[in-house]
């Protein structure tokens, strides 16, 4: 291998590694993207929906791609959905004014809408000075980074040798070059990600659109709690084309205290009175899984800089979780496009160290990306209280299910039902007012 | 309804590599750990019991990383499988 050196090498094909490699790439960076599946997404899994406008800004092709777009479908209801035993009870928003481009929200299968990510690159990258140099390398893993004097210079994948003025870490949650160069320490500690397990059921497209009340591209997200058999986390149901994402997030470390297996809470969330009609009809067509972050800050790095290195995405554990919605490709995006931002500045300073790189970090500070994360750390707490995962679903669905319920017995007030079932519940009168409390002011 | 793991997986294309990615010191498992939490937080049923000590396959492996952050007993050497090996998602 001759001795070729880009101005950044960036390891991973997701959401974050191609928008960094996109944004690179458009303004006269000579770049090498990595990745070690088949294809950018080959090995990408996530729920998922990407929120927001940060996809349609840094992709603009994508408002060019609505005819045969690489996205699943437009969100414009979404659903929250508190499931007892028997009984579900959700909030449910449909809105038009979710229903032109660029879309509050698309559904994505990451290793079709990931692909397109890596065409676009790669069309930037033709279109660049650097046409004949740069590239997106497939198949191939990067064993470890190369270090010079105490600063990150480059890659090794297996006997070769790449040189670059920067690396851009974006390879997702099982961050082993991340730890290994010290941005983040070696603990892998469960209480701080979830495993996401996922299940993606095809149907008669008709079929499909009918059971949901779609409409052309729309789509609906469906969020779930108090299906996980009262282990930390959540459901969800996405519309795909003609298929739909159904899968859990659970917290490692309450699953792994609670003994289960992971995939029976699955089966028992199918099998739940609310979810089996919507499976039926449908074929499994694939099983799938991934470690994701849970949005506790104490997961990011204090730095997410060092000499030569910068982290993005997954890999700098950047997630957020509201309590109302649960966002983390357009964090990756975000944070990829800042973090090549802060490349192409450095470049033109002709200055790659940490002081000119640090820039990401103050950027990234600016945007909703690290605001957010912070300003919600209450509400990750908050979600974490075990009573979230099965008390107060249990006690939504009594109370709602007495105030419908006609049982031939004279009627009580709204009031004495929430009092009634508050006293029937394992929770007390001051759990629920203190959680009300709280939850105001953290969600 | 619900299938069973092997036919999950079938679900999905793996290129098995000779080398295996992950190294489980399984004398971990069997003397000293108060869970053994893999053999139910694995979603490819990697790890499992068999008379009494722990089995560790690899070739079922989706690379998700629950055995990497779940593991605290400092028993599982976790890496990615060599290049051009491991799984593919068709979708994702």
């Amino acid at each position: 291998m001759e001795e070729e050196k880009f101005d950044c090498i960036i390891v991973g094909g997701g959401v974050a590694g191609t928008a960094a490699a996109y944004v690179l790439a458009q303004n006269g960076a000579k770049i090498l993207l990595v990745e070690k599946g088949e294809w950018t997404g080959s090995k990408n899994v996530s729920g998922g929906v990407i929120w927001g406008p940060t996809v349609w800004e840094i992709f603009p092709e994508l408002i060019n791609s609505i005819e045969n777009p690489p996205y699943e479908r437009f969100i414009n209801r979404r659903r929250l959905s508190f499931m007892s035993e028997a009984s579900s009870f959700s909030i449910d928003f449909h809105s038009e004014e979710f229903s032109s481009a660029p879309y509050n929200g698309v559904s994505v299968l990451r290793s079709r809408f990931d692909k397109w990510l890596g065409e676009q690159v790669e069309e930037a990258i033709a279109a660049s000075d650097y046409a004949e140099d740069s590239l997106v390398a497939t198949s191939i893993l990067v064993d470890e980074l190369v270090n010079e004097n105490g600063r990150v210079c480059g890659i090794r994948c297996g006997e070769d040798i790449f040189y670059s003025d920067s690396v851009i870490l974006a390879e997702g949650v099982n961050n082993l070059l991340t730890r290994s160069c010290g941005l983040m320490d070696d603990s892998y500690e469960a209480e701080l990600v979830g495993t996401g397990i996922k299940e993606v059921w095809q149907f008669d497209r008709d079929l499909l659109e009918s059971r949901f009340q779609l409409e052309g591209r729309s789509g609906v997200s469906n969020e779930f709690v108090g299906c996980t058999e009262g282990v930390e986390g959540g459901g969800f149901v996405y519309t795909n084309l003609d298929t739909i994402s159904i899968g859990l997030v659970l917290g490692l470390k309450t699953l792994r205290d609670s003994g289960k297996a992971v995939y029976d809470i699955l089966d028992s969330f199918k099998a739940h009175p609310s979810i089996k009609p919507i499976l039926q009809g449908g074929k499994m067509v694939e099983y799938s899984a991934h470690v994701v972050p849970v949005g506790d800050i104490r997961l990011v790095p204090k730095q997410l800089y060092k000499d030569g290195v910068l982290v993005v995405g997954d890999a700098a554990g950047l997630l957020m979780n509201t309590g109302k919605s649960i966002e983390g490709m357009n964090l990756a995006m975000e944070s990829g496009r800042q973090a090549a931002l802060a490349v192409l500045r450095a470049k033109k300073q002709g200055d790659f160290s940490s002081k000119t790189l640090g820039s990401y970090q103050e950027s990234l500070a600016q945007t909703f990306v690290l605001k957010d994360m912070n300003n919600f750390q209450g509400a990750v707490k908050f979600l974490h209280q075990p009573a979230m995962f099965k008390s107060y679903p249990n006690l939504v669905n009594q109370i709602m299910k007495n105030l419908f319920v006609a049982d031939g017995e004279p009627k009580r007030k709204t009031r004495q039902i929430i009092q009634d079932c508050i006293s029937e519940s394992d929770l007390s009168y001051w759990d629920v007012l203190k959680t009300s409390l709280w939850g105001g002011a953290a969600l | 309804m619900s299938a069973s793991i092997k036919d999950r997986l079938s679900t999905l294309k793996t290129t098995i590599s000779k080398k295996p990615h992950i190294v489980v010191e399984t004398q971990i498992c069997d003397t000293k750990c108060p869970h053994q939490c893999t053999t139910y937080v694995c979603p490819a049923k990697c790890y499992e019991i068999r008379d009494g000590k722990m089995l560790f396959q690899y070739e079922d492996c989706i690379e998700c990383g629950t055995c990497l952050y779940a593991c605290d007993q400092g028993a599982v050497s976790w890496n990615y499988p060599e290049s051009g090996h491991g799984v593919t998602f068709p979708m994702g």
